[in-house]
């Protein structure tokens, strides 16, 4: 709407394009490296191309049936931990937006608190708890105790603050539920912040490893980080195989990304609503 | 107005459950649990004994503890606030590209995260590699020595910063830009009438509307960069002389290297009252025109 | 509205439901304390087991159930490709020959050892087999994580043992876990090619420190630097424990545990050492890779790299141009005395978790794989490119018959003039090698000697003093 000149224009170009190949250098080095053989990957001076391309990297991890099985595991329980993650986290959030109701303090600062609480702090204790619980080597044990998230939830209630009163109020008139103005009124508003959380959530699970080494032993739930923790050995890590496994890895996530794409982040379109 | 006062305890408390059952379970009683044997010296095989609180004792007057929060403290702030600035500016310049452009590049800005931290430190090490590294080679242009970017205490701390703010700017920006496109347009245009300049709209329609935004990535950027361990852990090993051991790593050693427990446990609930206190501190400061419930 | 309370109650009998339950499981949690109180008699019980068997009859414990296969958890922690594969060999060959046993191997990275190992003891579901360093041994078996096995392995297994290792396993008058192998932590290697060009005889590398320092100076030059050893607090920590042994006699604190013991000419020298080393230039600035990598002496970076015997595996499959002009010698001494010790050695064993209700067929199975046919540790020698070292003597008998052993000159070096006269390393708390090593680092970076050694000494006092830690080292 507002007009750019021709060198503001141009100079936006080349700023954004400076800082996303930035961005994109690390998986071009991955995927290169990826066909170096383990003298060079680690050689200096650096060389961004292999003197001589190696496949053996790819077509080993390839030809792995753990590494597509770890893939295929991981990928769901993402996808899941993913979904869970918003249904729970952004009832709660659209509640301390909007609603009041008795010990609203005392329960903000309850589920608020949570997300100073250092990993390290309860790690063995959480152990101890879903040992308890019998969750052990399930695909629960995975995806449950990191679903509720004060910080997710704390993210989507910021954009709620934002919505415009005047929408539910119209909708109270008419007589809806508040559960049923979640549902029809914040809910379809939310597509946007949701791929943002939602891709938050994928990524966290996706990139976990201490929490899974702990609690699966069962080779047919290993997750993809257990797989490429493989490679990094206590003296020499084979980087060759990593960074082809982590290259491999990315792959996934990246189509995932091409789908979402055109919704990453417009926005709630609360614009669109008036 | 009315709305504000109607009380909706049922709809609440309904919605409300899974996330509050969800945390108790997994995050409240593991907690309280931690709490509870803190005051232990904690054994597996052996019979646990009270100590009171002597592992808190041992933690607290161990200067490396208090160096290492200090170190976590420095490192924060040199994290979030720069992380802040150039997202929020790239945030804007990405907002003002044409919409097939601006799609690449929102996908691509993520990339730094799908990559795991371990090998983002990988490729830092090289880039700071003493003889051979990037960052040596380009000061090379102007004539410099090469530098013991991460060995010299000087430049330790700032060198792992800078993989940090790379790592996450993407997300950061990624949220700023939805920040960005939720203010309306028509206040912008208002302004313009109004023969504001790009600052003053800025400064008078932007930064203000984004208030719950920026609330947000500084609450949680802190906790995330005061409780960064694996750059450090990869690049530097806490070196040189612990100027870059940050709490959790120091907490990490711990862990590994002690007989006990307790120790370490301890100086993770220490680290929750100094983040607890610090994001008290910027909700208040941020968030003083809404009350926290609001 | 009525519809929603309608909804919501279920939700509230759930909430509540599941708040019980989950009180319920710290309850459980609290009892676990009481539990572990009753844990002493649970690691009595296997020893009571085991009385009948002191009374001569091992097998009577295996006779009682000849039915049931026994299946048994083992962790491993990760190293490289080769170890993995030797253990997944072996221990499918045991279980095909052992059908009253079934051992489940899991191989855990490092980077998750501590984490998934103290979690599962916490929650009483540690392995009933693990590997253990040398250093946690005596920890460990004070701790009661761990079993005693004299009753469980033959004596004959332990007097295979060379006498300075089977010191490392042994805690009061029992032996707490069997060696797999020995690696010294420092060992000397250097470029043949690079001495001759620098005018030094390429057959004699540096024997004393004072050489070390000359060498490396006439070895550095543009693009090359003469000298490397560790640089920064966390690997000089463990690393120079042989050289404090070379220099003082002995380590940081005394042998009661009950103040540090640096302030003397000894520590001095150590002080000394690295302190120019690191200041007159022969060493880079900035370290070029970890101390445990010898990447840059295989790309021609550094002349002399001071790393431990683990390398001679990485030089053998990364840099085999190189090989023909790497010598490799022990880390030379303050004096020249090559029989003083100027390594430690650290390593890896197995041991049957404190725990484990089935004890004796754990012990069992470490003493097939590590102290039966002496073939089984010679693959994984091999495995390993003869970089790490046999901690028994008839292992090392059958390897001089051995084709690939007996002719790896290397091999040969390292066994003969460096183990024999390296020495355990230590088991006090790392807090304590750490205080000393900040102290060697910052004399590296410019503070005097005397005042890094007095506040090395001042934190390792402080830290005994308030971890009561004097009169409580269980080796004595």
């Amino acid at each position: 709407m507002r007009t750019q000149s021709l060198v503001q224009k141009s100079a936006l170009t080349v700023i954004a394009g400076v800082v996303t190949l930035l961005a994109l250098f690390p998986l071009l080095w991955v995927v290169i490296a990826g066909f170096k053989g383990q003298a060079e990957v680690l050689a200096t001076p650096f060389r961004f191309f292999p003197k001589e391309w190696l496949v053996a990297n790819y077509t080993d991890i390839l030809g792995d049936a753990a590494f597509l099985k770890s893939m295929g595991v991981t990928f769901g329980g993402a996808l899941l931990f993913a979904a869970l993650s918003l249904i729970v986290n952004s009832m709660a959030a659209y509640v301390f937006a909007r609603l009041e109701f008795r010990f609203k303090s005392i329960m903000w600062v309850y589920v608020i608190m949570t997300m100073f609480i250092p990993g390290m702090a309860i790690m063995l204790t959480s152990f101890i708890v879903v040992d308890k619980l019998g969750m052990l080597d399930t695909l629960a044990v995975l995806v449950l105790p990191g679903v509720a998230s004060a910080g997710h939830m704390f993210f989507i209630r910021q954009f709620y603050l934002n919505i415009p009163m005047a929408l539910e109020e119209a909708a109270l008139i008419d007589g809806a539920g508040r559960i049923k103005i979640f549902t029809s009124v914040f809910v379809p508003m939310s597509f946007p912040v949701f791929v943002i959380v939602g891709i938050g959530s994928y990524l966290g699970y996706w990139n976990s490893f201490i929490w899974p080494t702990m609690t699966i032993t069962n080779p047919n739930l290993y997750q993809i980080m257990q797989y490429l923790y493989n490679f990094r050995a206590e003296r020499v890590t084979e980087l060759g195989l990593l960074m082809a496994g982590s290259a491999l890895a990315a792959i996934p996530t990246i189509v995932l990304f091409l789908i979402f794409q055109k919704y990453i982040i417009s926005g709630i379109k609360i614009s669109g609503l008036k | 107005m009315k709305t504000n006062f109607r009380y909706d305890n049922k709809a609440a408390y309904a919605l409300l459950t899974p996330i509050v059952v969800l945390l108790t379970i997994f995050v409240v009683i593991p907690f309280f649990y931690a709490i509870k044997v803190s005051f232990y010296n904690w054994s597996f095989y052996q019979e646990s004994t009270f100590v009171g609180f002597r592992n808190f004792y041992m933690v607290v007057t161990d200067r490396l503890f208090g160096e290492a929060v200090w170190v976590g403290l420095k490192f924060a702030l040199m994290v979030v606030p720069a992380m802040l600035i150039l997202s929020f500016l790239f945030a804007n310049v990405v907002k003002n590209l044409g919409a097939k452009y601006s799609g690449f590049v929102k996908t691509s800005i993520y990339i730094p995260t799908i990559i795991s931290g371990i090998i983002a430190s990988v490729i830092f090490v090289f880039i700071y590699d003493y003889m051979g590294g990037l960052a040596n080679y380009v000061i090379g242009w102007f004539g410099s020595e090469p530098k013991a970017w991460l060995a010299d205490v000087a430049t330790a701390l700032p060198s792992i910063a800078a993989p940090a703010i790379w790592l996450g700017f993407g997300f950061t920006a990624l949220i700023m830009l939805a920040g960005l496109h939720d203010i309306p347009e028509s206040y912008y245009e208002a302004a313009d009438l109004e023969g504001a300049g790009a600052f003053k709209k800025m400064w008078y329609i932007t930064i203000p509307l984004m208030r719950n935004v920026i609330l947000y990535l500084l609450v949680t950027g802190f906790i995330a960069q005061i409780s960064q361990f694996e750059l450090s852990l990869v690049m530097t090993n806490g070196g040189p002389l612990s100027e870059t051991t940050t709490p959790n790593l120091y907490i990490l050693n711990h862990f590994r290297n002690d007989v006990m427990v307790g120790n370490s446990i301890a100086a993770s609930l220490l680290l929750f009252v100094v983040l607890g206190s610090i994001s008290a501190l910027i909700f208040r400061v941020l968030n003083s025109e809404k009350a926290v419930d609001g | 509205m009525k519809e929603n309370w309608g909804k919501s109650k279920p939700w509230s009998i759930m909430l509540s439901a599941l708040i019980i339950m989950a009180l319920a499981v710290t309850g459980c949690g609290g009892n676990n304390d009481k539990g572990s109180s009753a844990s002493p008699s649970a690691s009595v019980s296997p020893s009571e087991s085991s009385t009948p068997s002191e009374s001569g009859e091992p097998a009577e414990s295996e006779s009682n159930a000849p039915a049931e296969k026994v299946k048994l958890e083992f962790w491993a922690q990760k190293f490289e490709e080769s170890t993995d594969a030797w253990f997944k060999k072996w221990t499918d060959e045991f279980n095909k020959t052992h059908e009253n046993i079934e051992i489940k191997l899991t191989i855990v990275p490092g980077d998750a050892w501590a984490q998934k190992m103290k979690a599962a003891q916490a929650a009483g579901k540690a392995p009933d087999i693990k590997t253990i360093s040398y250093g946690n041994i005596a920890n460990g078996a004070k701790m009661g994580e761990i079993l005693p096995l004299n009753d469980l392995i033959d004596a004959t297994a332990f007097d295979d043992l060379y006498d300075n290792v089977k010191e490392f396993v042994t805690v009061g008058d029992k032996y707490y876990a069997y060696p797999k192998l020995v690696e010294p932590s420092a060992v000397l290697f250097y470029r043949k090619d690079m001495f001759k060009e620098a005018g030094l005889d390429p057959e004699k590398p540096p024997t004393t420190w004072a050489e070390v320092l000359e060498y490396g100076k006439k070895l550095t030059k543009k693009g090359v630097f003469g000298f490397s050893i560790a640089q920064n607090a966390a690997d000089l920590g463990w690393s120079s424990w042989g050289l404090q042994y070379n220099a003082a006699g002995h380590l940081a604190i005394t042998d009661d545990w009950s103040k540090a013991d640096i302030n003397n000419d000894g520590y001095k020298s150590v002080f000394n050492f690295y302190q120019q080393a690191y200041q007159s230039g022969i060493m880079p600035k900035q370290q070029l890779a970890g101390y445990t990598d010898i990447k840059p002496f295989g790309e021609g970076k550094l002349a002399m790299q001071v790393i431990g015997s683990w390398a001679i595996g990485q030089l053998r499959n990364s840099y085999k141009n190189i090989l023909d002009n790497v010598g490799i010698a022990p880390m030379a001494s303050i004096d020249g005395d090559q029989t003083k010790p100027t390594a430690t050695l650290g390593g890896w064993t197995l041991a049957v978790d404190g725990k484990s209700e089935h004890a004796q067929e754990a012990a069992s199975y470490i003493s097939y794989l590590l102290a039966g046919d002496p073939n089984i540790m010679i693959d994984f020698f091999k495995g390993s490119q003869f970089s790490k070292f046999s901690a028994r003597k008839s292992v090392d008998e059958a390897m001089k018959v051995d084709v690939d052993a007996s002719k790896d000159t290397w091999r040969a070096l390292v066994a003969e003039k460096v183990i024999p006269y390296a020495k355990a390393e230590p088991i006090y708390p790392w807090d304590i090698s750490f205080a000393l090593s900040t102290g060697i680092e910052s004399a590296m970076r410019g503070t005097s000697v005397d005042k890094a050694i007095a506040k090395a000494e001042k934190d390792i006092n402080d830290f005994i003093t308030k971890s009561k830690l004097a009169g409580t080292n269980p080796k004595s």
